[in-house]
Parts: structure tokens; sequence; C-alpha cells
């Protein structure tokens, strides 16, 4: 089947493996395609607020306090980057496949980064602790799959439960961890590469790579497509169980890559760490733009996002605001993301 | 045919969908330590307490050693986890008050509003209630001295404020729990304290406040934004109301290239023992938190005997029992065992042996 029509599969109302109803269908290259054009990717004035307000950001702050723009303030915004910079990513193919939210996050980041502790505190060669981490993470998302296709129980209950029922699991499994400081991945993520920390670059590549690949490939095609509207997907032949395991274990491997990030620079962790990244997950990927409705999306944001809202929490010490006060932008931010991805499924349903 | 084996694939998928989620169901109602000893026919004393959470070592561990104390006097017992949740600690009393207990003990450090509703409702039942660490009027109050324990660190770390840097540093970085009310306050503000004892003249500009939870998770991105908005800042102190806070902190100046310039004094003593201790922190103080419930078994056994003490509840600074804190350095405590060591040996004391008497190298 030709590939062109699929901004028009794109066009439905998420409801994943449910009862669905169809969107009317535009034309492909309008304005609200979700297909990225070439006259203007998916996307592009969504990246241009975010690089404004992030510009906005940084220059207000450096006007405030000059010494804002220093070394250690962008050491800073790429440390916080790293892990829910992947953490995102894997959300993000969540929601653009129209699973809406993997809320099993914290789960799934925790449970690799124990199994990586354990393996380092045995010794064990760091190739295999690597590969641990993402069989760990994509068994993770396996799992989730698993129940999501053959209960055929949509995916935000789903990974609610599991991350319950994982929680308990891992304050079954221990109470606390630590990463051996002697360990080389202890020493790796303390370390620097062309001025900036090691665990921001695989996050870099991680987001530029899928970012790319997704509307690209024919999997990712198929992703967004189902994504859109999963019974025009299927009746074009895409297979929507395939789809959701590939996204669930691409999402969980991604989880078990910010485990290696996540244990190489925070040597001591607890079972509820875990719950820490959820909502800057989320946060990220609807600042982002991408449609928690499913189908719509552009991963390259996710950089832009994460680099915004680490630079907020940042930029909020310079300002000397009370330490219990700075909760309160980001969660600002939040509310203001979710009320325009709110109009804009208000504006497309119209 | 074609009904029955749709009917099939149905069955297939709904058993394929249980089979996996039934194991994970059954591991979320594990309890989080056994339930209780095997009631007698005379209906024994029975103790129940509500723990923490299952987050950390000792909140487990509490558990375990009021288990054990019971089991040796011949009590029945019930330990649930209230699992750092206001609305699961008020559950968890009602089940101790429809399961007959005698005596109840709690710890809610995270979550001090839920002491009021867990108390109100004891005290209905006409249950005796000891509280660990929050007090609470009418309930005995048992727990670690949290203003001496913050002062004692501070003061320690003060002396080497002075002796390293003659009382002239740039920054104090206070990394707090807001979430634990007066314990952070005492706790955290008492390092302060402690630090300002030793060194007076450090004024209030170079002390800085952020909120690290209480994990390492939560305080090393704070950590690193505070550091970030003191760029200059060569000699940094950290305090906190934990170890976790404090490391999370100093693992902040790590990433940042600023380890050379950080040290820092924790609290509980949880991150100052084995292999894996960061350098930089230089001390904690030891509460022995896993065996609180040693504390109270004088207590308990009064209450049992049927003549319970009046009420001690520290509202007018008259705790039943105040624990000692131990301040150690990071040298000292390489020879203080470690949680599980510990907890080993504690049980295997003679009732009434506190943790302190076995393991605090400074009494």
């Amino acid at each position: 089947m030709a590939e062109k029509t699929l901004p028009e599969l794109a066009q439905g109302t998420l409801t994943p493996d449910g009862p669905m109803m169809a969107r009317p269908v535009r034309p492909a290259g309008t304005a609200s395609s979700l297909w990225p054009s070439r006259s203007r990717p998916e996307g592009t004035a969504t990246g241009t607020v975010i690089v404004g307000a992030w510009g906005a950001l940084v220059f207000g702050s450096a006007l405030f306090r000059s010494d804002f723009l220093s070394r250690q303030t962008l050491l800073a915004v790429t440390f916080t980057m790293a892990i829910v910079g992947v953490l995102s990513v894997g959300q993000g193919l969540v929601a653009m496949s129209g699973a809406i939210l993997d809320l099993s996050v914290p789960t799934a980041l925790i449970l690799p980064s124990w199994a990586v502790a354990s393996l380092l505190g045995q010794g064990i060669n760091i190739f295999l602790v690597i590969f641990a981490a993402l069989a760990v993470g994509g068994a993770w998302g396996l799992f989730n799959a698993l129940i999501i296709v053959f209960g055929k129980i949509n995916p935000i209950i789903v990974t609610l439960g599991t991350n319950f029922a994982g929680a308990a699991m891992l304050n079954i499994l221990f109470e606390n961890a630590q990463t051996p400081m002697s360990s080389g991945l202890a020493k790796w993520g303390q370390g620097k590469f062309l001025g900036l920390p090691n665990i921001f670059w695989p996050m870099l590549l991680i987001i530029a790579l899928v970012g790319y690949f997704v509307p690209r490939s024919r999997v990712g095609r198929h992703m967004i497509a189902v994504g859109g509207s999963s019974q025009a997907a299927r009746a074009r032949g895409i297979s929507l169980r395939k789809t959701r395991f590939a996204v669930f274990v691409a999402s969980g491997t991604l989880s078990g890559v910010a485990a290696l990030l996540f244990t190489a620079s925070d040597l001591y962790f607890i079972p509820n760490d875990g719950s820490n990244f959820l909502l800057p997950t989320l946060a990220t990927i609807i600042v982002a733009g991408i449609a928690l409705s499913g189908g719509a999306g552009n991963l390259w944001l996710i950089f832009l996002s994460v680099g915004f809202l680490s630079t907020v929490t940042t930029a909020l010490a310079f300002y000397g605001l009370s330490d219990v006060w700075q909760q309160v932008p980001p969660g600002a931010i939040l509310m203001i993301a979710v009320s325009i991805d709110g109009y804009r499924r208000m504006r497309s349903r119209r | 045919m074609r009904h029955m084996s749709k009917l099939t694939t149905r069955w297939v998928r709904g058993t394929v969908a249980a089979a996996a989620i039934v194991p994970l169901l059954a591991l979320a109602l594990v309890p989080m330590t056994g339930g209780g000893v095997a009631a007698a026919s005379a209906k024994p004393f029975k103790v129940c307490m509500g723990t923490g959470g299952q987050g950390l070592d000792w909140q487990t561990g509490q558990g375990q050693v009021l288990q054990a104390i019971a089991h040796k006097e011949g009590w029945s017992s019930v330990v649930l986890s209230n699992n750092n949740s206001a609305s699961t600690t008020v559950s968890n009393v009602q089940v101790f008050i429809q399961d007959g207990c005698n005596a109840v003990v709690e710890f809610n450090p995270s979550a001090p509003g839920d002491v009021p509703a867990m108390s109100a409702k004891l005290g209905a039942a006409k249950i005796p209630v000891i509280t660990f660490d929050v007090g609470e009027p009418g309930a005995y109050f048992v727990g670690i001295d949290n203003l001496k324990a913050g002062i004692a660190g501070g003061q320690m770390l003060g002396k080497i404020i002075k002796s390293k840097w003659g009382c002239n540093l740039d920054l104090i970085i206070a990394s707090h729990a807001h979430g634990a009310g007066t314990v952070d306050t005492q706790r955290t503000g008492g390092m302060i304290t402690g630090v300002l004892r030793e060194c007076p003249n450090i004024p209030q500009s170079k002390i800085v406040n952020d909120e690290g939870s209480g994990q390492v998770s939560v305080a090393l991105p704070a950590g690193r934004n505070v550091l970030a908005a003191h760029p200059t800042a060569k000699r940094i102190a950290v305090v906190g109301i934990n170890d976790s806070t404090v490391t999370g902190t100093i693992e902040a100046a790590e990433q940042l290239g600023r380890a050379s310039g950080i040290i820092g004094w924790g609290q509980d003593g949880s991150l100052i023992t084995g292999a894996n201790v960061d350098p930089h922190l230089l001390g904690s103080v030891f509460y022995f938190l896993e065996g609180y419930a040693e504390a109270t078994l004088p207590l308990l056994k009064e209450i049992a005997a049927g003549h319970a003490p009046p009420v001690q509840d520290n509202t007018h600074n008259n705790p039943e029992v105040l624990l000692q804190p131990c301040p150690v350095t990071a040298a000292q405590a390489r020879h203080v065992p470690g949680y599980s060591a510990r907890l080993h040996k504690l049980l295997q004391s003679p009732p009434g042996t506190t943790e302190y008497a076995l393991f605090c190298p400074n009494k």
C-alpha cells in the first residue's frame, strides 16, 4: 500500500484497542497534518515557542545575575537533562503510539538500576552489566505489553497497576542499593567529554537517532499511524499487537539506558527514588508538544523541552526563591502545557 | 464454531493476562514483615506496630525488633507498613482496633499530620499509643533527641571548619526535608546552630537552604542548582536532615568539579558505614533507629501488666524515653558494624539492651 496516505490514517481519535471514533480526515499537507511535511517540519511552532521561552529565561536570568552564564550552570542543567531526557524519549514513543502514558516509569527505572548496582557489587564485567540493564528494562516493557495486548486493557491502567505491583516487588527485593564508588561506571558518571557530563551524550544521541528514525522508518510510521487511528491503521494491515510490543519493549529498553545513567550519577538509591522522575518525564513530553492523544509529535523537541525545564529549576536557585516555592514554577509550566495540549486537541476535533 | 473459537481466544487471552497480573498482585499483597505471632488460647497481650514504610532498611528493622521483643516476652504481635502514607496509617489503625491490639506503636516522621488522626482513633478505643520521634498529646513519646542530635553533629562539623578553614567559609548548604516538620526544624536547624556555636561569626547570608526530601535523588539536583548559583564558593559545608541529603549534595559538588572544597556531616548514620562511604562525608550522628523498639520494652511491660504509667508525651519536654544521639567521625564509624550486623547482634542480646550501649564509640 502506498505510504502517502499515512497522514490520513493518523487523523483518528485514539482509544487504544478499545472503541474508537474516526476523526474527519483532512488532506495531507495541511497545516494540521500530523506527518512531517517538506515545507514545515512537525512541531516547528512548538519548537519556536520553547526556544523563545528558553532564550528569554536565560537572558532574563543573566540580566538578574551575570554569573548565571557560567560553566557551572551549564553542567548543572546538562546533568539534570540526561536521565529525564532518555526516559522522555520512551514516554514520547508510548504517547505517539496512542498508548497515552506509561505510568510505570518509576519501576522501569529502578528495576534495572538495582540489577546494575547488584551486578557491579559482585564485580561483574561492565559489558555484561550494560546488557543486563537493557535486558531487564526491555523485559519490563515486554511484561507491560503482554498484559496490554492479551488482556486488552488500556495501557494507562496497566502501567499504573504494574507500577504499584513493581514498587512492592522492588521493596521486597532491596531496601537500598549502592553503585560501588570504585566501579568504572561510577567514575564514568562523574566524568566529562567535550566539557559536558558523560551522561549527557547518550541522551543527546538517543534523542537524535530516535527522533530521526521514527518518522522515517517503517516501524516508526506504523507507530504514528496506530497512534493517530488504530482502526484505520488496522484497516491498512498494520498489526496493532506488533506495534504495541515494539513500542513498550523500546520504551523499557530506554529505561534500561536511563538506569545506567542513573546508577552512574546517583550512587545511592532506594526503591522509591523512581517516583521523582515520573512527573518531569510527563512534563517534558507535554511541553515538547507530543500529543497525549497519539499520532503526533516530534521527538527532537524533547531536547528543547528537557533543556528548558531543567534550566527553569536551576534558574530558580539564582533568584533566591525559598526552596519551598521552587516547586511552584515547574508545576505551573506543566499546567500551562497540559492546557495547551487540551486546546490543541479541542481545535483538531472541530 | 466461529463463535466457539472466539470464546476460546478470549478465554486464552484472559488467562494469559490473569497469569501475568496475579503474581504481581500477590507480590503487592505480601506483608512487609511476617504477620502476627500465633495467638495462644489465653489471649496473650497483643502489641501492634505501624512502621514508616519500606523505603529504608531501618524502617523494616523497627518492626523486626518489636516482633522479636514480643516473641521473647510471649506476646502476640502485628506489624503493618504505613507505606509513608496518611491514609494507610489511618486504615492500619482501624485494623489494629478491630484486631484487639492492647498497645500500638507508630512511626510517622514523614507525615506529622497523620499523628492526630491516628491518635484520636486509638484514644477513642482506649488503646495506649507509643509514638516514635513525632510527639502527640496523649501518646507516650519515645524517640531521639533531635535537637541535641542536630546540635551535636553541627558542633562536630563546626570544629572541623574552625581547624580547617579558621571558620572562614563561603557557603553552608542546609538540605532539608520540610515534610518531616519539627523533626527537620530541630535536626537540620540544630546542625546550623551547632556550627554557629563553634563559628559564631559566619553570617546568615552564607547559609542557603534547599529541599532534599531526605533522599539522595532529590538532594542531588537541588545541590547542583544551589552550587551553580554560588559559582565562586570554594569552601563549602553541608548539613542536612540525614546522611542521604548530605551525601546527595556532596555528590552534586563532585559532578560540578568542586569536590575538593566541600565537607559534610550527616544525621542518622545510614550512609557512614560500609565500604562505599563518600570521602567528603566526614561524620554522622547515629540514632540506631532500627533498635527504637528496645526502648519501649519497660513501658510495654507495664502496660501488659495492667498498670500503665501516666503518659509522658513530650508536650512539655517530658518524654517517656529520650534516646541518646551518638555523633561519630567517619574514622570511628568504620568500626561500627553495618545495619544488618547491628540488627543481628541486637536481636541476640538480652532484652532491654540498647544499640547505643552496644555500638556507640563516644558514650
